[in-house]
């Protein structure tokens, strides 16, 4: 049964980002809408097909998914940073909330906020490149496990932070890196072979290529084998932040 | 009176070096004010935030109303309410969602009567739908009184209860404090302020360096002080101990 803490937590933290929707919906809207049309638009009309599929067409899955992955993320892990930095989480801390509980309001409404920005994205680019999608279950569902994958990992960098800059830095240092190298703007089969080695070794990769076979039936890996590999990150990520929760490290004192 | 509702025994926490409490017993009795008084750094929030379940021990064990603190955490905390002696806030929301929140947590819907109880009580009602920044100091701490209570808890810890408000809402919340034990329920406050112990209190601790040096009814300690205010008991006793370590 769906405990009334864990309801309200999660209604709490969905208010929290729905409270500020310029910035937790429109920025990262208006961001992805110009890669869409910087990179879609200007540079597409001068490239090729890709796997058959127009340029512009080709890049809708990896910009729906860096909306995802970096909302997810900013989500939990400035909600939760937030409330240590003011004190607030004294409020979770001393309630009778379940360890599985706490992370599991907090994930789900990050992967939520996530979801939603990927949707608009979606919405804003297919109002250009059309609204067809190969597979709508199994893109939902991956879509749905890389929110909960950098929503769990947000919640993890959000016990480990103890400063903005620290918050911050996986974004900054390693999400949006390897996003681009994860074959958001191109196919690894355009890619020079030093830069297609590196690309396969990041698992963004998998996530962009798998999300990318759901939508549009084309795809550089194998798609069962990017589900599996993002089921396994997605377990990861919460078996981390579940950890981290439990033994109280930089929480409890 | 006499049930212990939270039993401390041997309780130690170090942090790195230093010793916060070195091996602390204590038994709060049910339904009794008990103030624990100590100078800064002394070891009371300490004590208070390992049975509210914000700090972890080093070694011993806390038991709230027979159960253990870390093992039947949901039943203790469920029991406990803690004011925090930092004022905290969530500007995002109003008066009334952090209370409708913070009950929410506990499993518990809090209805319009209990609401407006709390409100009214804690000198809110006028502010129940503004944001928890727009308010003055004391009325934030008011209302993190009012979000200790939303679950009706048979214990109630008050760290510092009373630091920088001023005279009236210290003698509304004194007051307040009298109708909670009234109604039976059990509070635990740590306080700077020996005036508020020896009006309050049925029983006070005193603590230092980690280790609890008395613990004695207030009435009973009063009487054999010849005459001395608390204050001079505390002076004497700590400022002794102060000596002996120096």
């Amino acid at each position: 049964m769906i405990s009334l803490g864990f309801r309200t937590l999660l209604a709490k933290e969905v208010r929290r980002f729905l409270r500020v929707p310029g910035q937790t919906l429109g920025s990262p809207l208006v961001q992805t809408a110009l890669y869409f049309l910087v990179f879609g638009w200007s540079l597409g009309a001068r490239l090729r097909d890709v796997d058959g599929v127009p340029y512009a067409r080709f890049i809708v899955p990896g910009l729906v998914l860096m909306g995802v992955i970096l909302n997810s993320y900013l989500n939990s892990a400035s909600s939760l940073f937030v409330m240590k930095l003011q004190g607030t989480v004294i409020d979770i801390l001393v309630s009778p909330l379940s360890y599985a509980e706490i992370l599991g309001a907090f994930v789900l409404a990050a992967a939520l906020r996530g979801v939603l920005v990927g949707a608009i994205t979606f919405a804003v680019a297919g109002a250009f490149t059309g609204f067809e999608v190969a597979h709508p279950a199994a893109a939902l569902a991956l879509v749905a496990l890389v929110a909960v994958t950098f929503a769990g990992l947000g919640v993890a960098s959000a016990i480990w932070a103890q400063t903005f800059e620290q918050v911050n830095f996986f974004p900054t240092f390693v999400i949006m890196p390897l996003t681009f190298l994860g074959g958001v703007f191109s196919s690894v089969r355009m890619l020079p072979r030093p830069l297609a080695v590196a690309t396969r070794l990041d698992p963004i990769f998998y996530m962009v290529d798998g999300v990318r076979a759901a939508m549009l039936g084309v795809s550089d890996a194998s798609p069962l084998a990017a589900a599996a590999l993002v089921a396994a990150l997605a377990a990861a990520a919460l078996g981390l932040a579940y950890g981290l929760l439990r033994s109280g490290w930089r929480l409890r004192g | 009176m006499d049930e212990p509702v939270v039993e401390i025994r041997g309780l130690v926490k170090r942090y790195g070096d230093l010793t916060a409490l070195g091996g602390v017993d204590l038994a709060i009795r049910a339904g009794e004010i008990f103030a624990l008084l100590g100078p800064n750094g002394a070891g009371k929030t300490t004590l208070i935030s390992i049975v509210a379940g914000l700090a972890r021990a080093t070694a011993g064990e806390v038991r709230v109303l027979g159960r253990d603190v870390v093992r039947d955490y949901r039943e203790t905390r469920r029991a406990i309410g803690l004011v925090p002696q930092e004022i905290n806030f969530d500007p995002f929301f109003t008066v009334e969602e952090a209370l409708r929140f913070q009950a929410g947590y506990f499993g518990v819907r809090l209805g319009e009567a209990r609401l407006a109880e709390l409100l009214e009580v804690l000198d809110l009602t006028a502010k129940r739908r503004a944001s928890a920044r727009a308010l003055s100091g004391g009325m934030r701490r008011r209302l993190l009184v009012a979000k200790a209570l939303v679950h009706e808890p048979r214990i109630l810890f008050l760290d510092e209860p009373t630091a920088g408000v001023d005279v009236e809402l210290r003698r509304s919340l004194w007051a307040y404090v009298r109708t909670l034990r009234a109604r039976g329920t059990t509070v635990v406050l740590t306080t700077h302020y020996l005036e508020e112990a020896e009006a309050l209190a049925d029983r006070v601790g005193v603590i230092d360096h980690g280790r609890l040096l008395l613990v004695e009814e207030t009435a009973a300690l009063l009487a054999r002080s010849g005459g001395r205010s608390l204050e001079e008991v505390y002076v004497d006793l700590v400022g002794r101990r102060q000596a002996v370590a120096r």
